[in-house]
């Protein structure tokens, strides 16, 4: 039986918050402490669960559906809003029909019949598989998504000293295209980290909320003239409260084709971009690239010659 | 957690077998043409189960054209759909499209109970525009796919093919859309109509690049 505190799960990195009532908690407890690198924490009732989403870190939320004070839809309600990046997984017995989704229309759940006859086995193995694979995220990754995050990994982005290049060529962008924010980015597992930013004071977004995880995905420079006309991003409260309206992103490709990062315009009035203006950006985006690669290669070569 | 086996066979469109976990992004702007090799491609096999989610065609008219695509597969197949009353227990009715939150929990479970069988299973959207154009925010559509399309192939023993009609309008760039999703799918086929029951699939991603001519 599985009675984790706290403080005794509070060292693990992969913690799930199990909800169910006093009687099944600990059938659920077990199977999650059964799979390798996870280990449950539990509350029993819906107030309980919001209570530890904000007191701890967790990488998923197991939740039954019948609670004494809610639903396990309510569960999900709080992860939304206290830890959105968190997958979630109902395991209840009841069919989907019984259960109300009325105000919950765009909640992605994995739903997991607690009927089946390996429903427990499947648990395991269902919730390492959504933390593993962030499987509930709302933006689409390139099918090579592995291999691109090795290859931004090869980066020593801390060690590099690249900041105060890529501010003066980010200063440099804005004013070429009188844009009102110009700015480097690379994309993360789940998160854009801005390297530099001219005009806004940007630190890092979660990846769904940003443009640059759609731009990433296309060939050329990708213009979006006006979000408020594209229901990709029209209804990004993120997006909103920067007061973004218009948009355009360029690939930093290394030199193995996988893309990077993103050197980017936006600006607070639609507008748009002809080729010329695309092929310019593209050309920065290069140079932001080469700065990047130079700058990794001179540590690389310094790193090799301390070691002689 | 069951382990990929053989291919499957789409020998109708004289593509060699495809291989499990495949995910197939399928669009063209005929949707009559583009339903026909959508049929073609996720029709089971004696050994196999489809799982179709329909927007724009009932239950029945779904499994006969499965039928159309291989014998007896209409009988091999569960159907949520959108359009239409729900029938025996293959077919079952979706009564909002717009509630991705229900509409995931149905896709899964028919997925979860196919798997309780051969465990082989032809996963197939039919069509994702018509679901893009009606909900709110696109991010909501793109978590429904990795959550419960592209997850289900990940883990099990099957292929899915998610087909887009690009007339259609979405609320957003369709070939900017397109591009996005093609990345995230392992194979895109495109579907051009070249004349009553003819077409030109373009095919990127199942063994290379190559067009091929068929009959439907």
């Amino acid at each position: 039986m599985s009675k984790a505190t706290t403080e005794e799960v509070s060292d693990l990195s992969r913690t799930v918050l199990c909800v169910d009532d006093e009687q099944r908690i600990d059938d659920v407890s077990t199977a999650i402490d059964g799979e390798n690198g996870l280990a449950a924490l539990e509350a029993t009732t819906v107030a309980g669960a919001a209570e530890l989403l904000q007191q701890e870190s967790v990488v998923c939320v197991v939740t039954s559906y019948d609670l004494a004070d809610g639903t396990g839809m309510d569960v999900i309600r709080a992860v939304r809003e206290h830890a959105p990046q968190v997958p979630s997984v109902l395991f209840t017995d009841r069919p989907p029909q019984d259960i109300d989704t009325e105000s919950f229309e765009e909640t992605i759940v994995e739903y997991l019949n607690r009927d089946l006859p390996d429903a427990h086995d499947r648990l395991g193995f269902i919730t390492n598989d959504v933390i593993e694979h962030s499987a509930q995220v709302g933006f689409l990754r390139p099918d090579d998504e592995e291999e691109r995050l090795s290859t931004l990994a090869e980066y020593d982005i801390d060690e590099l000293p690249i900041e105060e290049s890529f501010e003066r060529l980010t200063d440099l962008i804005a004013s070429h295209f009188d844009a009102g924010v110009a700015f480097i980015g690379l994309i993360e597992k789940d998160e854009e980290n801005f390297l530099a930013c001219h005009g806004a004071d940007l630190d890092s977004l979660t990846r769904e909320d940003t443009i640059c995880t759609h731009s990433m995905l296309q060939e050329d420079v990708m213009v979006i003239e006006d979000i408020a006309d594209d229901n990709r991003f029209n209804k990004n409260e993120q997006l909103e409260n920067l007061g973004i309206v218009s948009y355009a992103g360029a690939n930093m490709t290394a030199p193995n084709g996988q893309v990077i990062g993103q050197v980017c315009l936006i600006d607070f009035e639609r507008r748009s971009y002809d080729a010329e203006e695309r092929a310019e950006l593209q050309d920065f985006a290069e140079t932001a690239m080469e700065i990047l690669d130079l700058r990794q290669s001179l540590r690389s070569a310094r790193g090799e010659e301390v070691a002689q | 957690m069951s382990l990929a086996t053989e291919g499957f066979d789409v020998d109708s469109l004289s593509l060699g077998p495809i291989e499990s976990g495949t995910s197939i992004l399928l669009t063209g702007e005929d949707a009559d043409t583009l339903q026909a090799v959508f049929s073609q491609l996720v029709a089971a096999d004696d050994d196999e189960r489809s799982i179709v989610l329909s927007t724009g065609s009932g239950g029945r008219a779904v499994q006969r054209d499965l039928n159309s695509a291989r014998t007896g597969a209409g009988n091999r197949a569960s159907v949520l759909t959108c359009e239409g009353p729900a029938a025996g227990d293959d077919i079952q009715s979706v009564d909002d499209i717009s509630d991705l939150t229900r509409l995931g929990m149905d896709f899964s479970t028919l997925v979860a109970s196919a798997q309780q069988g051969s465990g082989r299973f032809r996963s197939g959207i039919m069509l994702c525009s018509t679901i893009a154009s009606e909900i709110e925010d696109t991010r909501s559509l793109y978590r429904f796919l990795n959550s419960n399309f592209l997850t289900e192939l990940r883990r099990g023993d099957g292929i899915g093919v998610c087909a887009l009609d690009t007339s259609a309008d979405i609320g957003a760039d369709m070939s900017s859309t397109i591009s996005g999703l093609q990345t995230s799918f392992g194979a895109h086929i495109e579907v051009e109509k070249t004349g009553p029951g003819q077409a030109t699939l373009t095919v990127d991603g199942l063994g290379g690049e190559e067009t091929v001519d068929v009959s439907l």
